[in-house]
C-alpha cells in the first residue's frame, strides 16, 4: 500500500471510528459530584402552559437551594408526568430522574422490578411523616414493608356535576345523585335538553375505561382481585351491575351521547364547554376544568360517589432511582418535605397561591391527619377563593366512606377492562356475561405471568 | 391554434386517442372528466387542510358549534401564537430539525460511501453484504422495535445508552437499505470506463468518488436527502420510545403527549405549525420531488 | 421496484496462475478501501437491523424484563399469546386492515393515476394536490381524522347530515372501525402510489396504444390489453410493499382509537407494543415480532417467487 493511500485509509477508519466513540461518550449519565455537594433531577416540574405553577416550583426550588446551597436541584419538564403508555419504557430504559413522579398505581410494579431505592434508613427525616394518613403511606411501602417513595396527593373519586344543567333539567343542584339509579335518572333528564348536551359521560380508552370499571365497581362494593391478588374478582353480579347501568343510560336512555372512546381530555373538554352534566373524577379536575376548559367553580360541584360503598383512592408521589448515591436519596427526600409534605409551604402555600389567583379551598389533596390536617384545613379554610360549599358533600362523606386502593399491576388490568367498557358503550347489543369472563381470562393470565 | 390541437397535441398521447380528443363530444367529455377530478381533488385533499388551518382560528364557542362555519365569523390568528408559546413548540421543532438534519448527513455519507464501494471498488464478500443489506427490505422493520429499542438502550460491546439522545436517531435512520440500494442502483449505472480513465490519471478511489461520481450523482442525491429527512420527520413510534425526556421529544411525539390538553384550537394550530415546514420544502422543492419520486422507485 | 431486482451473483474473478505481487497489494488496498467506505454503514445494520433480527429469535424463548434475570422458558412465550383471545383479533384486524387497504390504497390511485395521465391541463397541481397529504407527518393526519369523526360534531357527520345522509358511527363502531382507519391511511398516502403509477403510465409507448386503436380496441379494452399488462412490474412491487406496509400498521390506530372500541382496531404492531411497553413482557412481544417477521419474510419469499416465474 503506497504512503498516500495509507493515510487515506487511516482517515476512513478514524471516521469509522469516531462513530463508535461518540457512542462510547454518551454511556455515563448519572449526576453524583463530590465536594459534599449533590445534584439531583426531579421530574414533574409544571409545564410552560402552566405559567402559575411553573413560576412557584422555580421559585420553590431557588428558596430551598438558598436553605441549602450544597444541593442543586435540575428540575425536568415532562408532560403528561406520568404518561402509562410510555412509563414502563422509560423505566426499562433506566431513564428515571433521582427523584420521578409516580401514580399509586406504579409503586407496586416498579419495586418489583427493582427499579427504586430502599429509602427506609432516611425516611425518619421527614417531619411530618406521621401527620400523614396511613394508608397512603401504605402505598409507598414495599413487600418487605420499607418505604420506597413519598407520596404528595391522595385524592378520592366522587362524582363532578355542572350545577347550571342540573337547574335548567328542573333538578336540584344542591342534591346531587346518591345512587346509580339516581345518576341514570337526573342523566335522562340533562340529556333531554337537547343542544348536543350528554347527561353522563365516560371513558373507555387509554386504560381510563379500565380505572373508571374500577371505580365503578368499588362503588356497587365490588372487587377487581381477589384478596391474595392472583385472581380477577369482578365476574359478578357487581361487575354485570356496573355494565347495565352504563349499557341502560348509553343506549335505552340515550343519555351518554354518540361519541365514545373518550379519555380524560375529552370529557374535561366536554364539561368545561357546558355540554356534559356529570362524570366521575376526583376534585383535582375543578382547576383544570377551569384553566384549560373555561369552567367556572360557581357552576361546578363534586358529590360523593354513588352508592353507600367504597370509592377508589388514588395519587402520586415521588419514588427514587435505584441507582441514587445514599446523598441524593437525602437531598431528595429533604426536597420532597419541601415542596411536598410541609403545610404552609411549596405545594401547602395557600397564601401565594391565593395571591397569583389559583384555586384554595379545594377538598384536596387529601394527605394528611390529626391535628396537622385541621391546621392545614384551617389554612385553607382563610385564604379560600373558592366556593368550598360546592365541595362540603363530598368532604363529609370523605370522613365516613371506604377508601379502596387500586389493584395489582393496575395498569395491565385497566388495558384489559378498557375493551370491556368500550364494547359496552359502542355495541348496542354488547354481551356483558362473556364480555366479562374473557376479560376475567385475560386478567388471570396476566397476573399468572408476573 | 385551435383549442382542440392543444388538447390532442399536448405531451405525446396516451390512453385516450387524439381524434376522439378533437372531437366535440370527446371536448365535453374530457372537461367534465376535467372538471370532476379538479373538485374532487380539491375537495379530497384541500378542504380537510383547511379546515384544519381555519379550525385554529376560529374561537372555542365557534369551534363547536353546529351546523359549523365554512368561513370563521371572527379570525383569531392570535391562537397560533399562543399554541407556539403554550406548547413550547419552537423547543419541538428544533429538536426535530437537529435530528432530522444529523440522520440525512449521517445517511448521506454513510449510505453513499457504503454504495460507491459495493458497486465500484466490489470488494470480496461484497455480494453477501449487499443481500444481507437487501434482505433487511423485504421483513417488517417496524416489528423489530423491541430488540431495536433493547439495543438503543443498552448498545452491544460499549454499552452505551442512546436513550433521549439524537444518536438513538441517527444510528438506525443510516442503516437505510432503499436509500442505499437507490445510490447502488445509480452508481452501478455511471460506466466503468470513465472509471478506468480516471484511475489512469492517477485518481484514487476516493478522488474518484469526490471529483466524477458525486457531480454525476446529484440529482438521485436529492432524492434520498428528500426520503431521509421525510422519513425522520413523521416517525411517531420510535421516537416515542427513546425520548422520554420532554425536553428532547420531536414534534410528532410533542403534538400526541399535548393534545387534547390544550383547547381544540390551539391544538389544531399546533397540527398546522408541526405540518409546515415540511409542506413548505415540498412545495418549494415539488418538481424535483415528483420526479425523483417517479424515477426512483421506476428504475430501481 | 429496488426490492424485486434479483442480486446478480458475480462470480469474483481469480486468476489460476500467481499474480505479479503489485497486483495483489493494489487488490488488497481496494479492499480495504472498500471496507472502510463500508465500516460505518455496516456498524449500523449490524447493531439496528442484523442484531436486533437475531435477538428478537432468542427473547421470543426467553422470559425477561431486563431487570431480574432472564430465563429460557421454552414455548411459555408463544403458548401465552395463543390462549390470549386478543392474539386471534389482533391477526384478524391487521389483515382486515390490509384487504381494505389493498382495494382502496391500490384500486383507487391505480384510476386516479389513468385518469391524471389523460389530463393535459393543470398537470402540477393535480400533483401536488395528491401529494399534500402525503407530507403531513401521520401524527398529524390521525389527530385531525380523530376530531373529522367526531360522531357528535365532527366534519364528516355534519357534511352527512347538510347532505341529509344517513350518519356513520365512524371509528365508535366495531363494525366501522377499520374501515375508517384504513380512509385515514390511505388518504395520507395514496399521493404516492398515484405519482408511481403515473411514472409507470408515462413510460408506455404511445405506438402499444395506436396499434391497439388500429385492432378497434376501444378505451376499457385498450387499458386492459395496454395499460395493465404495461404496467403490471410495478403494481405487483407496489402491491407487495402495500401488504408489507399495511401489515405494521400502528400509528392511526394508537392515536384515534386506542385500539378501541372493544380491541376492533388493536393490530398485530399494537399488540406488540402492548405486550412489551403496557404489559411488560418482552419475551412475549418478541415471540409475536418473530411470528409476523415469519409470516410477511414467508409471504414475500412465494410472492417473488410466483411473479418472478410469470415474467
Amino acid at each position: 500500500m503506497r504512503t498516500a493511500q495509507f493515510h487515506r485509509f487511516a482517515a476512513l477508519a478514524l471516521a469509522a471510528g469516531a462513530a463508535v466513540s461518540v457512542l462510547a461518550a454518551c454511556s455515563s449519565s448519572t449526576t453524583a459530584s463530590g465536594g459534599g455537594k449533590v445534584s439531583i433531577t426531579v421530574n414533574c416540574e409544571p409545564p410552560t402552559s402552566a405559567a402559575i405553577d411553573r413560576k412557584s416550583f422555580l421559585a420553590d426550588i431557588a428558596a430551598f437551594e438558598k436553605a441549602n446551597p450544597n444541593i442543586t436541584i435540575v428540575p425536568k419538564d415532562e408532560f403528561p408526568c406520568d404518561d402509562p403508555n410510555t412509563f414502563n419504557a422509560k423505566l426499562a430504559g433506566g431513564q428515571m430522574e433521582n427523584v420521578f413522579y409516580v401514580y399509586y398505581t406504579d409503586v407496586a410494579h416498579v419495586v418489583a422490578n427493582g427499579q427504586a431505592a430502599d429509602i427506609n434508613k432516611y425516611v425518619g427525616a421527614v417531619n411530618g411523616l406521621n401527620d400523614i394518613q396511613q394508608s397512603t403511606l401504605n402505598v409507598f411501602k414495599g413487600p418487605n414493608g420499607d418505604y420506597y417513595g413519598l407520596p404528595r396527593t391522595n385524592y378520592s373519586m366522587g362524582l363532578i356535576y355542572n350545577r347550571a344543567l342540573f337547574t335548567q333539567a328542573g333538578l336540584d343542584p344542591n342534591k346531587p345523585p346518591a345512587t346509580w339509579d339516581d345518576v341514570r335518572t337526573d342523566a335522562k333528564a340533562i340529556a333531554a335538553l337537547g343542544k348536543g348536551i350528554v347527561g353522563y359521560a365516560d371513558y373507555s380508552a387509554s386504560n381510563e375505561g379500565g380505572w373508571h370499571f374500577t371505580a365503578e365497581l368499588y362503588s356497587q362494593g365490588g372487587s377487581m382481585v381477589s384478596s391474595d391478588g392472583k385472581q380477577a374478582a369482578f365476574n359478578n353480579d357487581q361487575g354485570k351491575a356496573v355494565l347495565t347501568t352504563l349499557q341502560q343510560m348509553r343506549w335505552t336512555d340515550n343519555s351518554m351521547g354518540a361519541k365514545q372512546l373518550l379519555t380524560i381530555p375529552d370529557v374535561q373538554a366536554m364539561m368545561g364547554a357546558g355540554k356534559l352534566g356529570m362524570y366521575i373524577a376526583a376534585p383535582d379536575n375543578l382547576p383544570t376544568l377551569v384553566k384549560q376548559y373555561q369552567a367556572s367553580y360557581n357552576n361546578l360541584s363534586i358529590a360523593p360517589m354513588p352508592g353507600n360503598n367504597a370509592t377508589l383512592l388514588g395519587g402520586d408521589g415521588y419514588m427514587f432511582n435505584v441507582k441514587d448515591t445514599a446523598d441524593q436519596i437525602q437531598a431528595g427526600i429533604k426536597w420532597l418535605q419541601f415542596e411536598e409534605l410541609t403545610p404552609g409551604v411549596g405545594q401547602f402555600n395557600y397564601q401565594r397561591s391565593a395571591a397569583a389567583g389559583s384555586p384554595v379551598g379545594l377538598p384536596e389533596p387529601d394527605l394528611w391527619k390529626g391535628t396537622t390536617a385541621t391546621t392545614d384545613d384551617q389554612a385553607k379554610a382563610k385564604y379560600a377563593n373558592v366556593p368550598s360549599q360546592n365541595y362540603d358533600q363530598f368532604s363529609n362523606a370523605m370522613k365516613t366512606k371506604e377508601g379502596k386502593i387500586e389493584p395489582p399491576s393496575a395498569q395491565q388490568i385497566y388495558s384489559v377492562l378498557d375493551s370491556v367498557m368500550s364494547a359496552v358503550l359502542t355495541n348496542k347489543g354488547a354481551n356483558i356475561d362473556q364480555l366479562l369472563s374473557n376479560a376475567a381470562t385475560k386478567v388471570n393470565s396476566l397476573l399468572a405471568n408476573q | 391554434m385551435s383549442d382542440a390541437r392543444t388538447l390532442a397535441d399536448r405531451g405525446t398521447r396516451s390512453l385516450a386517442s387524439p381524434m376522439a380528443l378533437r372531437s366535440t363530444s370527446g371536448k365535453i367529455t374530457y372537461w367534465i372528466v376535467f372538471c370532476g377530478m379538479l373538485i374532487g381533488f380539491v375537495v379530497a385533499f384541500l378542504f380537510p387542510i383547511y379546515w384544519m388551518i381555519t379550525g385554529a382560528m376560529k374561537s372555542t364557542p365557534e369551534l363547536v358549534t353546529t351546523p359549523p362555519t365554512l368561513v370563521p365569523h371572527q379570525f383569531h390568528p392570535g391562537n397560533y401564537a399562543t399554541a407556539w408559546s403554550d406548547m413550547n413548540l419552537a423547543q419541538y421543532l428544533t429538536n426535530t430539525v437537529i435530528q432530522a438534519g444529523g440522520a440525512w448527513l449521517l445517511q448521506i455519507i454513510l449510505c453513499t460511501a457504503a454504495a460507491y464501494a459495493l458497486s465500484k471498488l466490489k470488494p470480496i464478500f461484497g455480494q453477501v453484504v449487499l443481500g444481507g443489506i437487501i434482505a433487511t427490505l423485504l421483513v417488517p422493520t417496524q416489528a423489530l422495535v423491541v430488540p431495536k429499542y433493547l439495543t438503543a438502550l443498552d448498545v452491544p460491546l460499549i454499552h452505551a445508552n442512546l436513550l433521549n439522545t439524537p444518536l438513538a436517531i441517527w444510528l438506525p435512520a443510516a442503516a437505510n437499505a432503499f436509500n442505499l440500494y437507490l445510490l447502488k442502483r445509480f452508481f452501478d449505472q455511471i460506466p466503468d470506463d470513465l472509471m478506468e480513465a480516471a484511475g489512469l490519471d492517477g485518481a484514487g478511489p476516493l478522488r474518484t468518488l469526490w471529483y466524477i461520481v458525486l457531480p454525476m450523482a446529484r440529482p438521485v442525491l436529492g432524492v434520498v436527502s428528500i426520503f431521509a429527512v421525510v422519513a425522520v420527520w413523521q416517525d411517531f413510534l420510535w421516537p416515542l420510545l427513546v425520548f422520554t425526556d420532554g425536553t428532547q421529544q420531536p414534534i410528532t411525539v410533542g403534538v400526541e403527549q399535548l393534545a387534547g390538553n390544550l383547547p381544540l384550537n390551539e391544538t389544531l394550530a399546533a397540527l398546522v405549525l408541526a405540518s409546515a415546514p415540511l409542506v413548505a420544502v415540498f412545495l418549494i422543492f415539488q418538481r424535483h420531488i415528483i420526479a425523483g419520486l417517479g424515477a426512483g422507485s421506476i428504475k430501481g | 421496484m429496488a426490492v424485486t431486482t434479483p442480486i446478480a451473483v458475480r462470480p469474483e474473478v481469480t486468476p489460476a496462475g500467481g499474480r505479479p505481487p503489485r497486483r495483489r497489494s493494489r487488490k488488497l488496498g481496494t479492499n480495504l478501501t472498500a471496507y472502510a467506505l463500508l465500516a460505518g454503514g455496516l456498524l449500523c445494520f449490524a447493531l439496528f437491523s442484523w442484531y436486533p433480527t437475531v435477538r428478537a429469535f432468542l427473547l421470543a424463548f426467553q422470559h425477561t424484563n431486563f431487570v431480574g434475570a432472564s430465563h429460557w422458558v421454552g414455548w411459555a412465550n408463544f403458548h401465552r399469546l395463543f390462549s390470549d383471545p386478543e392474539f386471534a383479533d389482533a391477526w384478524r384486524n391487521s389483515f382486515e386492515f390490509s384487504g381494505v387497504a389493498l382495494v382502496l390504497g391500490f384500486g383507487v390511485p391505480f384510476v386516479m393515476a389513468v385518469v391524471l395521465n389523460e389530463l393535459r391541463h393543470a398537470r402540477t397541481l393535480f400533483r401536488l394536490l395528491v401529494y399534500l397529504p402525503v407530507m403531513i407527518p401521520p401524527v398529524v393526519v390521525a389527530l385531525l381524522w380523530k376530531w373529522f369523526y367526531d360522531p357528535g360534531n365532527g366534519l364528516f357527520n355534519e357534511a352527512l347530515h347538510a347532505l341529509h345522509l344517513p350518519t356513520s358511527s365512524w371509528t365508535n363502531s366495531t363494525s366501522t372501525a377499520i374501515i375508517s382507519l384504513v380512509l385515514v391511511a390511505t388518504w395520507a398516502n395514496l399521493g404516492g402510489t398515484t405519482l408511481i403509477y403515473l411514472a409507470a403510465l408515462q413510460n408506455i409507448p404511445a405506438e402499444l396504444y395506436e396499434a391497439a386503436e388500429l385492432d378497434g380496441a376501444n378505451i376499457f379494452q385498450r387499458v386492459r390489453h395496454v395499460t395493465i399488462p404495461q404496467t403490471r412490474y410495478v403494481m405487483l412491487m407496489l402491491l407487495l410493499l402495500q401488504i408489507v406496509a399495511t401489515m405494521q400498521e400502528f400509528t392511526t390506530p394508537f392515536i384515534i382509537t386506542g385500539g378501541g372500541p372493544q380491541d376492533a382496531t388493536v393490530t398485530v404492531l399494537y399488540l406488540i407494543y402492548k405486550y412489551a411497553f403496557v404489559y411488560f413482557d418482552y419475551g412475549a412481544a418478541c415471540a409475536l415480532s418473530v411470528m409476523l417477521f415469519i409470516f410477511l419474510g414467508i409471504f414475500s419469499a412465494i410472492y417473488l417467487r410466483l411473479t418472478r416465474n410469470t415474467d
